[in-house]
Order: C-alpha cells, then sequence, then structure tokens
C-alpha cells in the first residue's frame, strides 16, 4: 500500500508552527525510503491584503503597525530560509534525500501537487505570545486535499499511541489501516483500530484487522467507536492518542465538527484518501 | 550534596511525570488557554459579523475586509463604492482598536500563566524533596550554617526545578553531542556541590602550618579559574585555600624574609589579621586593577597565631618602619646566636648532634667526633665559652662528616671526618686566601715575618668572601716629620678609609697628645698606611698595630718583625678586644709557614680576646711546642716592650721617662721637633701658624 507513496511533502509557510512536521515528514520518509520535499508557500492572499492602503498589523512588541508588501516580502524570505535550514537538518538527522521550493499561491493549489504525495503539513500557527493562537489555514486542506494528509502538532519524543477509525474494511479502509499500522510501528506504540458501530460483524473486522497488521511489530487493540462528539474527545484522552487516522471522503461538516473535536487536543490527525 | 543531586535527578523527572502534576498542570493550561482565546475569540467573532478576517502575519495579527470568503485585495477593494469603502475602513479601525486592547493584556496573562506554572513546579517539587531534605538536615541540626545554607538549597531547587528535567530536543538543527549535554549537565548542578577547603578531620590538636612561600595568593588562596569555549569561568568550586585557611584555629610559621619580599604577602598578612578575617580575593580585585565581575566569597573569621622567624635586624626595621608590626605581634623570642659552653649545655649539644645523627639517618658519630663538632661549634661562636646556635652549619658538617665516612668505607664517624669535614668546606672557599698566600711566598706581597724595621709592623685583618672567613696580614708603616701636629691617616685621605678606622687613628692621636703633648707642642707630622693595600679598610683593630709603628718610628727604635699585632686601643693606651681574632692569628700563622718558621714568630693580641681563643689544631701544637707564640697584652707599653726589646719606662713625678727608655726617646723626639719648630717660626722661615 504504501509504496504507492513516492514523496513525502511537508508544507510549509510563515505562520505555521512548522518543527513537528517538519520532524513527522522526514521520519515517515526515512521510512518509507523515500525524498522528503519542502514546499514553502508564500501565501498570495496575504500578499494581497498587505497591498491594501490601510493594512495593518498589530503585534506584541510594537502595537499597531503599517503592513506592506515589501514587509511581509521580507518575512517570507527570511522564514523560506530558517526553514530550508531546518529541513536540511531534520533530512540530515534521519539520512534522507532532500529538497526544497518556494512557490506562491493559495495553500490548496500550491499543495495538491502530484499523485503519489503524502503531505505533512502543521496544525497550529504559531502563537501570539505563549498561548493564543489563530486557526491554522492548512485545516482547509483536510476536505480538500486529494492526497494522504497529515496535520502535525505533537513533538514526536512525546509518545503516544494510534488510533484509526474505520467504516469498512474495503480498499480505502486496507490503504489506511497500513498507512496507521506503519507509523504505529514506526513510533513502536499501540495502534487501536476503532470501527464503525454499524459494522454487521465486530469479529470478522477484528480478525481482518488483525490478519492485516500480522506483518508489523506492534501491539493492536481493535474496538468498536463511539461517534458521539464528548465520548470520541474522551477516548482520544484516555488512549493518549498521538495520532487520529480518518478515512477519506467524509463532509466538509463532519470535518467543522472533527476540527472542533482535535484541535484542543495534542492530537495530530492523519486523513487517508 | 552529591547523593542529594543524583537522587534529585531521579526523583524530579519522576514526580513531574506523574498523572497528578501533568493533570494540575493540563488544568492551568486550558484555564489559561480559554482565557485568552476568549477575549480573541470573541472579537473574531464580532469581526466576522463585520466581514472581517483575523490573520497571522509572520510577526503578529492582521484584520483584513473579506468578501465570499476571500481576502479582499486592491484592485477589488478599489471597485467598491466610495460608501463601502469608508465602512470597511470604519470597522476595521474599531476592530483593530479591540484587537490592540486584547494584545496589551497579552503579556500580563503570560506573566500569570508562568507564575501559576512555577507555583505548582515549586509545589511538585517541595513534595518531592521534603524527605530528602529533611533526612540531610538531620545530619547536621547543631549547625546552624549548614541548615542555613540547606534551607537555600531547598528554596533554590523549588526555583530551578527546570534544571533537573530532561532538556527538551532543540527544535531543527543538529542534536548536541552527549558528552556536552552532560558537561552542560554537570555544569548546572556544580552549584550544589561542597567545596570542601579544609578537612582538618583527620587532624589531632590544633593545625601548625609552615608556609614556604608567602604571597597574597598562598596566604589568603586564590580564585581558579578553567578556560570553556575560549573564556576564563569560576565558581565557588575553584575556591583554592591559602595557609591561613589551613592554620585558622592554630598557627602560621612563617619565614618574615620571604614574607615581606613575597608577592603582597605582607600586605595581606596584615590586612588579615587586623579585620581578623580570611578575605580571598584576587590580587587584581585587592589592587583594583580589574573590572572584570568575578567571585566574591564571604570572608571567613580568622583565629590563627603567626609566628614570624627571621633575623634581629628584620625585627628591629619592622618594628622601626612599622606601625601595625607592634600592634599585631607583641611577643619578641630573640634567639641568642651563642649559648655559653658548660658541661650542661656541652651534654644538651652532644644529644641534640646524636639526635640529627638518627633523625638524618647518619652513621653513629664516635666521642671523638661529637668533640670535635663541638668544638667547632665554639669556633663558629669565635669563642671558647661560647657554642654557636647556628644549626643548620651544625647539620651540614655532621651530614659531610657523614659522607666522608661513607667514602672511606668507615661505620663509625670519628673526629677524623668531621675534622676533613671542616677542611673541605674552608677548601671549597679558600681560592682568594690561597692567592694571598702564595703572593706573599713570591714576594709579590711583601709581609716580613724575620728581622727589625723602624715604623713598621705587622697588622692583622679578616676578610670574609661567601660564607669564609680568613686572616689577612698587613704591612703597616709610619713616617714622622717636622708639622703641625697631625696624624695623617692616608687612608682616610684616598678615601679607602672607613669611619671606624678613621676614628681609630684620631684615637691614638688622643693618646699620643695626651701622653707627650701635655709639657711641649706636638710639632710633628706623621702619616700611616696599610701598604700594598688596594681596598677599602675599615674597622678599628689595627689601631694598636698603628700606634706601634708611630711610637717605633718617634723613638727610632726598629721592630721585631716576627711578631704580628691585633687590637684596637684607647686614648689612654689601654689594648681592646677586637673580633676574629682566631682567624687573625691562623692568616700569621699561614704566612709564616710560607715564609718558614723561625721559631720566633708571635702574634700580639688584646689579653681580653684569650677568651675567644678556639685555635686549629696546628696552631695550638706549634704554640705548644714553641715554635709559634701568642702574646696577650693589656697595655700599649706592654705590647712596644714586646716589639721592640726595649723598656717603655714609667713617667715620675714630674713626666719624665727614665734615660733609654722608649717613651724618653719618644718624649726627646718631640722635644726636638718642638724646638726646631720654634726656632723656624723666629726666624720667620717657619710654617704660617695654625688658624
Amino acid at each position: 500500500m504504501t509504496q504507492s507513496i513516492k514523496r513525502v511533502v511537508v508544507s510549509l509557510d510563515a505562520v505555521s508552527e512548522t518543527g513537528p512536521a517538519i520532524d513527522t515528514a522526514a521520519r515517515l520518509a526515512a521510512r518509507w525510503r523515500v525524498p522528503l520535499h519542502g514546499l514553502f508557500i508564500e501565501d498570495e492572499e496575504l500578499i494581497g491584503f498587505a497591498g491594501l492602503p490601510f493594512a495593518r498589523q498589530v503585534t506584541l512588541a510594537t502595537g499597531r503597525e503599517p503592513l506592506t508588501r515589501d514587509h511581509i516580502e521580507d518575512h517570507f524570505r527570511a522564514f523560506a530560509e530558517r526553514l530550508r535550514r531546518e529541513l536540511a537538518a531534520a533530512a540530515a538527522r534521519h539520512g534522507v534525500e532532500w529538497s526544497f521550493e518556494v512557490t506562491r499561491g493559495t495553500l490548496t493549489a500550491a499543495t495538491d501537487g502530484r499523485e503519489h504525495d503524502f503531505v505533512v503539513a502543521g496544525a497550529m500557527t504559531r502563537p501570539v505570545g505563549d498561548h493564543f493562537r489563530i486557526a491554522s489555514r492548512s485545516w482547509s486542506l483536510v476536505a480538500t486535499l486529494t492526497r494522504p494528509f497529515l496535520l502535525a502538532r505533537r513533538a514526536w519524543e512525546a509518545g503516544g499511541s494510534v488510533l484509526a477509525l474505520l467504516r469498512h474494511h474495503g480498499p480505502q479502509s486496507e490503504r489506511t489501516l497500513d498507512i496507521a499500522a506503519q507509523i504505529a510501528s514506526l513510533c513502536k506504540t499501540t495502534l487501536t483500530v476503532a470501527h464503525h458501530p454499524d459494522i454487521a460483524d465486530a469479529d470478522e473486522f477484528a480478525a481482518w484487522v488483525s490478519g492485516f497488521v500480522e506483518q508489523h511489530s506492534l501491539r493492536l487493540r481493535t474496538e468498536s467507536a463511539t461517534m458521539e462528539p464528548a465520548a470520541l474527545r474522551q477516548r482520544i484522552i484516555e488512549l493518549d492518542c498521538r495520532l487520529l487516522v480518518l478515512e477519506g471522503g467524509r463532509e466538509r461538516a463532519q470535518l467543522e465538527e472533527l476540527r472542533e473535536l482535535i484541535e484542543p487536543l495534542a492530537c495530530d490527525i492523519l486523513i487517508v484518501r | 550534596m552529591r547523593r542529594l543531586v543524583e537522587e534529585l535527578r531521579a526523583a524530579l523527572p519522576a514526580a513531574f511525570e506523574r498523572d497528578d502534576y501533568r493533570a494540575r498542570r493540563d488544568v492551568i493550561d486550558q484555564q489559561f488557554r480559554t482565557r485568552n482565546e476568549q477575549p480573541f475569540g470573541d472579537l473574531q467573532r464580532r469581526a466576522e459579523q463585520k466581514g472581517i478576517a483575523m490573520l497571522r502575519t509572520p510577526t503578529g495579527l492582521a484584520l483584513a475586509p473579506r468578501r465570499d470568503g476571500k481576502v479582499l485585495t486592491p484592485d477589488m477593494f478599489e471597485a467598491l463604492p466610495e460608501a463601502e469603502r469608508e465602512r470597511i475602513q470604519h470597522d476595521l479601525e474599531e476592530v483593530q482598536g479591540e484587537l490592540e486592547a486584547v494584545m496589551e493584556r497579552v503579556p500580563q496573562w503570560e506573566r500569570e500563566h508562568r507564575e501559576a506554572v512555577r507555583e505548582l513546579n515549586r509545589e511538585t517539587t517541595g513534595a518531592a524533596i521534603v524527605l530528602m531534605m529533611n533526612e540531610l538536615r538531620k545530619g547536621y541540626r547543631d549547625l546552624p550554617d549548614v541548615t542555613q545554607y540547606l534551607d537555600a538549597v531547598e528554596r533554590d531547587i523549588k526555583e530551578n526545578a527546570d534544571d533537573f528535567l530532561p532538556s527538551a530536543p532543540p527544535r531543527g538543527g543538529t542534536p548536541m553531542p552527549p558528552a556536552f549535554e552532560e558537561a552542560v549537565a554537570e555544569g548546572r548542578f556544580r552549584r550544589y556541590q561542597v567545596n570542601v577547603i579544609i578537612n582538618n578531620s583527620g587532624q589531632r590538636g590544633a593545625p601548625v602550618v609552615y608556609e614556604d612561600n608567602p604571597t597574597h595568593q598562598t596566604l589568603v588562596g586564590r580564585v581558579e579559574h578553567i578556560a570553556r569555549f575560549g573564556t576564563l569561568v569560576t565558581d565557588f568550586n575553584l575556591l583554592t585555600p591559602g595557609a591561613l585557611h589551613r592554620a585558622n584555629g592554630g598557627y602560621l610559621v612563617l619565614d618574615a624574609q620571604r614574607l615581606l619580599t613575597g608577592y603582597f604577602g605582607w600586605a595581606s598578612l596584615k590586612r588579615a589579621l587586623n579585620a581578623g578575617e580570611i578575605r580571598l580575593e584576587s590580587l587584581e580585585q585587592l589592587l583594583s586593577l580589574a573590572s572584570t565581575v568575578s567571585l566574591q566569597p564571604e570572608p571567613i573569621p580568622l583565629d590563627v597565631k603567626v609566628v614570624l622567624l627571621g633575623p634581629p635586624l628584620v625585627y628591629y626595621l619592622l618594628s622601626a618602619l612599622d606601625d601595625d608590626f607592634k600592634e599585631l605581634f607583641k611577643i619578641a623570642a630573640d634567639f641568642d646566636d651563642r649559648l655559653e659552653r658548660t658541661p650542661e649545655t656541652t651534654l644538651l649539644y652532644a644529644r641534640f648532634i646524636a639526635g640529627v645523627v638518627r633523625r638524618e639517618k647518619l652513621h653513629p658519630f664516635d666521642r671523638s667526633a661529637v668533640a670535635r663538632a663541638i668544638e667547632q661549634a665554639s669556633r663558629v661562636a669565635g669563642d671558647a665559652e661560647r657554642l654557636s646556635t647556628g644549626l643548620r652549619e651544625l647539620v651540614d658538617l655532621l651530614q659531610e662528616a657523614d659522607q666522608i665516612a661513607i667514602g672511606a668505607g668507615k661505620q663509625i664517624v670519628t673526629a677524623a671526618e668531621v675534622q676533613g669535614a671542616i677542611d673541605a668546606q674552608f677548601r671549597r672557599g679558600d681560592r682568594v686566601y690561597r692567592r694571598l698566600q702564595e703572593e706573599i711566598g713570591r714576594g709579590t706581597i711583601r709581609i716580613e715575618t724575620d728581622g727589625e724595621e723602624i715604623g713598621q709592623v705587622n697588622g692583622l685583618s679578616v676578610i670574609t668572601l661567601g660564607g669564609l672567613t680568613f686572616g689577612n696580614p698587613s704591612r703597616i708603616t709610619a713616617r714622622v716629620r717636622l708639622g703641625r701636629g697631625e696624624v695623617v691617616d692616608i687612608e682616610r685621605e684616598v678615601e679607602l678609609g672607613g669611619p671606624l678606622h678613621s676614628k681609630g687613628v684620631l684615637i691614638l692621636s688622643g693618646f699620643l697628645g695626651g701622653r707627650f703633648g701635655k709639657t711641649r707642642p706636638l710639632s710633628l707630622n706623621a702619616s700611616l698606611v696599610f701598604e700594598q693595600s688596594y681596598s677599602g679598610v675599615e674597622g678599628d683593630s689595627a689601631s694598636t698595630a698603628e700606634l706601634f709603628a708611630l711610637l717605633s718610628a718617634l723613638a727610632d727604635a726598629p721592630i721585631n718583625q716576627s711578631f704580628a699585632v691585633t687590637g684596637s686601643v684607647d686614648q689612654h693606651g689601654r689594648i681592646q678586644a677586637i673580633g676574629g681574632v682566631n682567624e687573625k692569628i691562623e692568616g700569621f700563622f699561614d704566612v709564616c709557614r710560607v715564609t718558614g718558621f723561625t721559631g720566633r714568630q708571635s702574634v700580639v693580641i688584646p689579653a681580653s680576646n684569650v677568651s675567644h681563643l678556639m685555635l686549629r689544631a696546628d696552631v695550638v701544637a706549634a704554640a705548644s711546642e714553641d715554635r709559634f707564640r701568642i702574646f696577650p697584652i693589656e697595655t700599649v707599653d706592654q705590647g712596644l716592650s714586646l716589639l721592640t726589646g726595649l723598656p717603655a719606662g714609667e713617667p715620675d713625678a714630674e713626666g719624665n721617662y727614665p734615660a733609654g727608655a722608649l717613651n724618653q726617646r719618644i718624649a726627646a723626639r718631640l722635644d726636638l721637633f718642638a724646638t726646631k719648630a720654634a726656632e723656624l717660626a723666629r726666624s720667620g722661615a717657619g710654617m704660617e701658624p695654625r688658624k
């Protein structure tokens, strides 16, 4: 399944928390023995806004100040260079081939590149001060991206288990389960596979899962998933879940609901399409 | 403390990993996140209602007008009606003001969050370490300073619990090598180490410390530095103690001369004693030469007795020139360099020699060796009735005698080896002495040891070169002529005579005037000189010889050159003791050996020097065989009779001397000079009267 992944692309920009994304992407590229590609996106929407005569920004350091295109572009260049160095260092640490590209455009258009890409992006914007973050625009990719897409926020060393939510055991589920198992194996952690409560034969599902992941050295648990948001949230906390793996094809509304559920938790999310 | 740190490095990470800590931390974070997000969230909602999006910029937040989910571009904005543009700008202005107000509060919220986390960490750390700290305090309950220190340690650990937790891996970049990480960790915990600068626990009684090199640093200690990444750094672990620390509560013994010449040793010692505390600071700090930040350790109370060892001169100088000295060093222990030679002290000396032999692991010394060593101690003292307390020289002598015995394959050291050591010590430094003897033998330096000469006598002086003192005979001559009653000291005239020598010559002039000038003017001029002397002459020990030469010249009576003379004279003609009598006698003895013994050669010495005689064995042997004689005299007349073989003569009631006596001949000569001078004065051919 993961043989189809030919490249791990890490989506970078000047406003996201990119450290966990770069590290996770480099580890996965090493695991799958594929190149790591850094894609720095100069957000043209922000550049456009900076062109307005009344564009201002408010910072903790200086309060309100004019925002110009030059100002924004200077920052883009500085961030791109910094992230290029961080990517190079991560690639060197994990022994993977790497490349780096700077592009200008919208997030979706820039990221949804090749067919066999696996895309990783930061799940959060950098905080203003120590805590306040506004919603990351990377979430918008969850609904639109046609590639497997991982939103990373948790440091790899922080540990935690992998929880995969499957709806059935078709090809899409197999691909999702395979990637979830590979990541759980890479993290040396437990993989919990939760099936949709509507699945007719839970035992059969468990046997299928068990047979499917037996090639991976990991601890496996199967259970019936709860669809009620608060209960799911509680379960994620109980499992100290580092990664929630979902099959693609969900409705935008469902994903928005999921976002509200996941955002307060230090949990990565992977959508497999 | 080392064990405590090791335990904390395990216990604190465990405490911070526990669920209860993480839960409390999550609650705090959640509370603050909610508190922070609410104003931002409210603002964001209000903005969205007005069609304004909140954007994260690389360095802050921006508020952008939006239409149909997209941020307006300049073109889109320009395409809007004027009223709409104005409304958008008005709304943006309003929301931006609100955003600014919220942002202004962010630092305060963060401070509160950090303080809440810090307080939680303090509580968690306190709970984790309380048992360990109490256990540690138990052992030092009766040491309030230590318990205070432990309280401070506990507070410090609570404030710096992060130091004990695993450090977060660096974001990006190359991770630090493990050895470097470990070094950094070790650096963090150095402040909990205890630098035991003095440990007297294994010592019985008060410490007694001798500091060989008393300088500022060796006395008060120093702050050492280590090079780290190209800079020199230090901490309290690099404080090293000085001699004052080691001797605190006891005694510090110092060599006064080394202390005074050691770099700022004396000043630092006085400072510490005056203040009653040891202030460990570098010389640069003390002299305000360096402005770099360094340690300033708390002064340590000082209670020490300092013993300064040194020659009396140093004591006298310090007493005279340094006011602090008398305040700080109130008790003087003045050790004489000689002690009386009695049977008891001789026995003690012998015991001391035995002690040295044992301590230095020398071969046994038999009684003859001990006796010879004691004799040498008298010789060094320059007095047959005294013993030198120069024990270092004695130890050197014993060690050298032992080496000679070893060289000769002897198991027991005898007088012969001690004598061999004495001779060897003399031989090693006698090059100049031998050269002088040699030149006398060759006649280059003229010394008569036989025959008779008018106005010439052998005087004796001593020369000290290095550690060796030896006697040196000189020919002293006198010439007289008609004049104004002056005795000219040629040595003084050419500035080769020292003040004591000049004083001696003036004294003999006084004697001459006192004896012969009462009834006649002394109308003579006399000149005195040390022949073949090319360096300075000092001391009055030749004044007797000079007087004899002068009287011989006046009396026109020859002096027996077999004699050599030493001694000083007073204005009444009494002969007084001089120093170095043994060396002077031996010096003339050796000259006689060179020129040939006649059996008549003798040395005239002051009678008051007889007790100082500690002559070499060969001199003593020659004297006992009557080949060489020593004549002690008390008056000028005794010496004059001895040297000329003529009676000096005693004056009668009218002051006249018997005919043929030396004093009569001198008086007659002086009368002749006076008469002649008077005649010359009357004829007008005389000299100008003295003004």
